[in-house]
């Protein structure tokens, strides 16, 4: 009977691992522990989230969090891999971009949104958002990304520009051999930019709830309007814009700004702290420029916090959800992210109504400043951000014409409506 | 009988003593790897995982049909290439240098080699930094040094680009090589260059005659493992261009993150395959070629 203890062991050794597997379980001591995933992962944020998290334990005797930051580059990924294990996961960041897929495999719960105070003071953009894919709140949004025109008001521009012809116009005035009129975005992301033109010039034939089709169903990229913002936003690369740019992602783009070689940048309201605390002292914002019919659209970008449809102790993590979204916390988040709150009486907040937030609060008042929503439940959807940014690369060099782009992304987009 | 018997006792001691292993390898590489080429039979759209069904070959030649597909097939062999010659003779160059004895070697070691524990991914930030077109520390030094006059727009030209992301391959790679043919060096027997030098062979033959045939199976051995390794690395160009501009720096590997990105894993798993198949061809090719077996 040697090897009994050896035996024993080994027994106690495998239980022990299988009981550090199951993490999310209640203990003897009745004390329930939840995990948490983020995605858009940076050191100040888990910061705040940690201060969050901390408040509502001492609001919960009883319940625990755990919170896992991955990588931002990789969150998403690592996050799909572990819904697919269906395990150990309560709450979890959910954003524009992958609130279908995951609701398609059926991984995150259904929230209520009755019996909870804090719904009625979401803002109706939140409301919106927080059911608009699966018309089910898969998630609560947290905050909205919104784009605004960051300009130099030292570089001679009397006003900021108000269309896209008129950004041409002054970007290629501010333009010399040591600075630049415009941060072009021509890497990662770049394509957003020259839909987001094209959409100024279909104008108000645009569907602004299916934003890549007109209200005929065909779609924006099909028009001439198309192929007239096609052109305009290769002459403001090509003639307000440096030549490097045709690499330049959310980084560079934001350096050049901050840097003082480019004159106008556009981009979400998080850059504003970053503007704030850079060399660059004279600027100011203003709406995103629209297009010759007097309209522009942007969508709103957003991402909020789900629970899985697997958790052990739903009860507890739909709690934590609805904690994170009430207005004293929401609000704390909103101010420390630099993001457009969701909560309706932050509108009283004096932080989001003065200096660089002003545009943002004008273009809200705008009736021709349209939010719309990007087909992102579309199966093409991932595809088409990878393909898209290339294809402008392609056009930014000259390996393609606009009109070859512009055929290429009406053909997926018709494909994908059949 | 001199040779134990070898009893079913034996055996079963043996495999068990191998199990971990045995386990080890197959769960964690030859599982993922199976996996990986099944799905490159399905159709396997994160957009949708309840609905997987087997397509053939069609991922296959979706992925065939592709030009950016074999754009990314001749930049591969581009990228493999020219970074494993600098990397080889730069890399020679440094362990030759580094064998001998002079002060602070350890020291000069050590720094040397850092960048090979580095990730690739972080490498290639640092890289795209200082690579940058417009405040970028290369263009700033070649400026004022007045090699050029006009900034270059090294990761955003498509003439520039592939050169720039070898650069930063070749100056992470070096460091292999220097330690994989350092430490080979080190097994020559000292005896056999005090023959040679008795002989009264030069430096140089008895670097050809000496040195070269006793080192010769280590390095056709690490040039294999760089070629597969070379290949493999797509986090330095991910990081650096994501492949761009417009492909021009596109290998096999980048194209392969593309399809995940796209959250096609099927047709991921068919470039996969296909690189597999490649690697797979290329090894018993080389090793024939270069008579690995034979010139032990």
């Amino acid at each position: 009977m040697r090897t009994t203890p050896l035996l024993a062991a080994l027994a106690a050794t495998t239980l022990t691992i299988a009981a550090c597997g199951s993490g999310s379980s209640s203990d003897g001591g009745g004390t329930v522990s939840l995990r948490m995933i983020e995605s858009l992962t940076s050191p100040e944020r888990t910061k705040l989230i940690k201060g969050l998290l901390a408040e509502f334990e001492k609001a919960n005797p009883g319940v625990e969090v755990e919170l896992i930051s991955p990588p931002l580059d990789s969150a998403d990924q690592k996050i799909t891999q572990i819904l697919q294990t269906k395990k150990d996961l309560d709450v979890l960041e959910v954003r524009d971009h992958t609130v279908k897929s995951f609701s398609n495999n059926g991984w995150l719960a259904e929230l209520p949104t009755t019996q909870w105070a804090g719904w009625n003071d979401l803002t109706e953009l939140a409301k919106k958002k927080a059911v608009e894919v699966g018309g089910k709140p898969y998630l609560i949004p947290y905050g909205f990304y919104q784009r605004a025109l960051f300009y130099r008001t030292d570089w001679g521009m009397a006003k900021p520009p108000t269309t896209w012809e008129e950004l041409y116009q002054e970007g290629k005035k501010m333009t010399t051999a040591e600075r630049y009129g415009y941060s072009f975005r021509g890497g990662k992301g770049g394509a957003d930019y020259a839909v987001q033109m094209i959409s100024a010039y279909n104008g108000e034939a645009l569907d602004p709830e299916k934003s890549f089709y007109l209200k005929d169903k065909k779609t924006i990229f099909s028009t001439p309007e198309a192929a007239q913002a096609m052109d305009l936003f290769v002459k403001i690369f090509k003639e307000a814009s440096p030549p490097d740019s045709v690499s330049w992602g959310y980084p560079e783009m934001v350096q050049g700004f901050t840097s003082g070689v480019t004159g106008m940048l556009i981009q979400d309201p998080e850059v504003i702290k970053t503007v704030e605390e850079s060399g660059v002292k004279a600027w100011s914002t203003a709406p995103i420029p629209k297009g010759p019919t007097g309209y522009a659209f942007q969508p709103v970008g957003y991402a909020g916090w789900g629970v899985t449809s697997f958790s052990a102790h739903e009860a507890e993590a739909v709690k934590l959800v609805q904690f994170l979204s009430e207005s004293k916390q929401s609000i704390a988040f909103a101010k420390g992210n630099s993001l457009i709150p969701i909560s309706a009486s932050a509108q009283k907040d004096p932080q989001f109504s003065q200096g660089a937030w002003k545009a943002y609060l004008e273009a809200q008042q705008d009736p021709k400043q349209v939010i719309t929503i990007r087909p992102v439940d579309s199966p093409g959807w991932s595809q088409f951000l990878v393909d898209s940014d290339r294809d402008v690369q392609a056009l930014l060099t000259g390996k393609k014409s606009a009109a070859e782009v512009l055929k290429g992304w009406d053909a997926f987009w018709a494909g994908q409506a059949s | 009988m001199s040779r134990p018997a070898f009893t079913t006792r034996k055996a079963g001691l043996i495999a068990l003593c191998l199990l971990p292993g045995v386990v080890f390898v197959a769960l964690f590489t030859y599982y993922p790897m199976v996996r990986g080429s099944v799905i490159a039979f399905q159709r396997y759209n994160l957009f949708d995982l309840t609905s997987t069904p087997f397509v053939g070959l069609d991922n296959f030649r979706a992925v065939l049909a592709e030009d950016r597909f074999w754009t990314a097939l001749r930049n591969t062999g581009t990228w493999v290439v020219v970074s494993l010659f600098f990397q080889f003779f730069l890399g020679f160059g440094l362990a030759l240098l580094l064998r001998r004895h002079f002060r602070g070697r350890g020291l000069y070691q050590a720094w040397v080699f850092f960048p090979w524990a580095m990730s690739g991914f972080l490498i290639g930030l640092l890289w795209r930094w200082m690579f940058n077109g417009q405040f970028g520390v290369i263009n700033d030094l070649l400026l004022r040094t007045g090699i050029i006059d006009t900034r270059i727009g090294f990761l955003s030209s498509p003439g520039w680009a592939m050169t720039s992301v070898i650069v930063a391959n070749v100056w992470y790679g070096v460091t292999f090589f220097a330690i994989m043919i350092m430490a080979a060096l080190q097994s020559v027997p000292r005896e056999l260059y005090e023959a040679a030098a008795v002989d009264g062979a030069s430096r140089l033959r008895q670097f050809w005659h000496v040195t070269l045939p006793h080192i010769r199976p280590t390095l056709a051995l690490i040039v294999l493992l760089r070629v597969i390794w070379i290949l493999n690395f797509p986090d330095l160009i991910y990081s650096m261009t994501g492949g761009g501009p417009a492909g021009s720096t596109d290998i096999v590997t980048t194209f392969l993150i593309q399809q995940v990105m796209g959250g096609d894993y099927g047709r991921a798993g068919a470039v996969g395959f296909l690189v597999l198949g490649l690697l797979l061809a290329f090894s018993v090719f080389y090793l024939n070629a270069t008579r690995f077996e034979r010139s032990r």
